[in-house]
């Protein structure tokens, strides 16, 4: 439960405010430590893995698909205008698969998990802490990081990247379509110009930003969930701490990972 | 080594002068109690007296401040007063996750289950959710869950509370089958006065983080000690306060 900040002082409360930021970071970091170790382990329940890959991934389709659907179209009118200009409008197909497979496919794809996943896995544990759910599972002896973590971790892992390619790929199906009704590109000059341009490090920074993005998504939404205490209140509370801290850390990576890789030297 | 001695060496649940703070407030001032098999010993008192931080320490959920709790064996079966069912699992795969540690064959899973299942009544919920089930059932099939593995150690924190008086029957008339049964070793918190008096061979009244008062539920009637009459009797005059 986050702490309540009864002091009126600014200094005070940007203290305490820092302070769960630091402890929220820690928990995080060694509830990551601890799942790593149990994967190595072999410690996996698979069947559990698989209905999580349902619940995190397959029915994050549709939401992904639309968003990716209309941020490709918004994209893709800003792009083709520009280059309509400059009359490089063969460049648009490059142009915007550069944008969907570096930053707008990662981005799309971890928000939206962030939104439908994160919160959810976020006010589900929290549900149980509150409920005696997880004092129950120490009881039986049942490592809750094992039951409830790992199985949602491998299942980000193995959802995020292809829900990350599937947002880059409905993007560019938006692309193909602006393009040819705005700038009269056809859809064969607009995929040679997506040959051309991308390269096979940008899909693996698209990956990586992937895996990234799913870490933080689970990680920190089960963190939350996991080291909340209290009442219905605090379901809430953990929900919209959730969202806010992934999908600032999803943002803050993007940018580390895009510099580490990009940034001209 | 004194009779008395040996006789509190030899029972399966020892807790001696243990401490509890939680802040600034001291809820366990230094209790101390044993329980031998095939005995349930009831833990009465007003709300917040640290009653179930008793139970959180036996099954190490929280640690003590000071002081040593003994337990014989790591299996401890606890029946939560909100019954704390797995909701996303149905009654069949919450009373396998109870037996998950012991890595039984799935034959001899199934069995304990639908036995376990029969002795509380449920046995034709094996596949329903907790959501799909009434309180009184919820609390039937998590009193199924904490004994399916046949524990050594049974805890009940107010396992009839929020009952009916009929539903609080049929789980008294539970505990008082499974005591016979498995010569557990049991704790039973509580206020309801019938739970105590049915299913406890000794109790103990806690107030303000101390034992007020000991003895066997009949003796508690008829006992001088005010604590315990006060509780009993359930008068606003007496020692304990009502603010």
């Amino acid at each position: 439960m986050q702490e309540p900040v009864t002091k009126t002082n600014p200094l005070l409360t940007l203290e305490a405010w820092f302070t769960s930021g630091i402890r929220l970071i820690g928990t995080t970091v060694s509830l990551l430590f601890f799942t790593v170790r149990l994967i190595v382990m072999g410690r996996i329940d698979w069947p559990e893995v698989m209905r999580q890959c349902n619940m995190i991934g397959i029915k994050s389709f549709a939401v992904v698909g639309l968003t990716a659907l209309f941020t490709g179209f918004a994209m893709s009118l800003q792009i083709a205008r520009e280059l309509v200009l400059f009359g490089a409008d063969t460049a648009i197909g490059g142009v915007v698969a550069l944008a969907l497979i570096r930053e707008i496919g990662p981005i799309t794809a971890g928000v939206m998990l962030a939104g439908r996943v994160g919160s959810a896995i976020a006010a589900e544990l929290t549900s149980m802490m509150i409920t005696d759910q997880i004092d129950a599972l120490h009881v039986m002896r049942v490592d809750p990081v094992e039951f409830l973590v790992v199985p949602r971790y491998l299942a980000g892992m193995f959802m995020m990247p292809v829900l990350s390619i599937y947002a880059m790929a409905i993007g560019l199906i938006a692309g193909i379509q602006i393009a040819n009704s705005a700038a009269n590109v056809p859809m064969a000059t607009f995929l040679d110009s997506v040959k051309q341009t991308i390269l096979d490090r940008d899909f693996t920074v698209h990956f990586i930003k992937s895996f990234i993005n799913a870490t933080i998504v689970v990680m920190f939404s089960c963190a939350i969930g996991l080291s909340t205490r209290g009442g219905a209140e605090d379901v809430g509370i953990a929900t919209t701490r959730a969202i806010v801290w992934t999908m600032t850390m999803i943002f803050v990576f993007n940018y580390i990972v895009t510099s580490l890789t990009y940034a001209p030297r | 080594m004194s009779k008395q001695a040996d006789k509190a060496e030899k029972a399966t649940i020892r807790v001696q002068d243990l401490k509890k703070s939680f802040g600034n407030r001291q809820v366990l001032k230094g209790i101390s109690f044993e329980v031998w098999p095939g005995e349930t010993l009831g833990i009465i008192g007003p709300s917040g007296c640290g009653k179930s931080t008793i139970l959180k320490l036996l099954c190490r959920l929280i640690p003590a401040d000071s002081g040593e709790v003994f337990t014989e064996s790591d299996d401890i079966g606890l029946v939560f007063q909100a019954a704390a069912l797995l909701n996303s699992l149905t009654v069949r795969q919450n009373l396998a996750l109870a037996l998950r540690a012991k890595r039984l064959p799935k034959d001899v899973e199934d069995a304990k289950i639908e036995d376990t299942l029969s002795l509380v009544g449920l046995a034709q919920f094996i596949d329903s959710y907790p959501s799909q089930l009434s309180g009184g059932q919820q609390k039937r099939v998590s009193f199924a869950r904490a004994v399916v593995y046949q524990p050594k150690i049974i805890l009940y924190d107010e396992p009839t509370t929020g009952l009916d008086p009929v539903m609080s029957t049929v789980i008294e008339d539970y505990m008082i089958q499974l005591e016979d049964k498995l010569r557990a070793a049991s704790i039973v918190v509580t206020h309801q006065h019938s739970t105590w008096k049915r299913t406890a061979s000794r109790i103990i009244l806690l107030h303000d983080g101390e034992i007020v008062w000991h003895g066997k539920p009949d003796e508690a009637e008829t006992s001088d000690n005010p604590f315990i009459r006060q509780f009993v009797y359930a008068t606003r005059d007496g020692p304990m306060a009502t603010v």
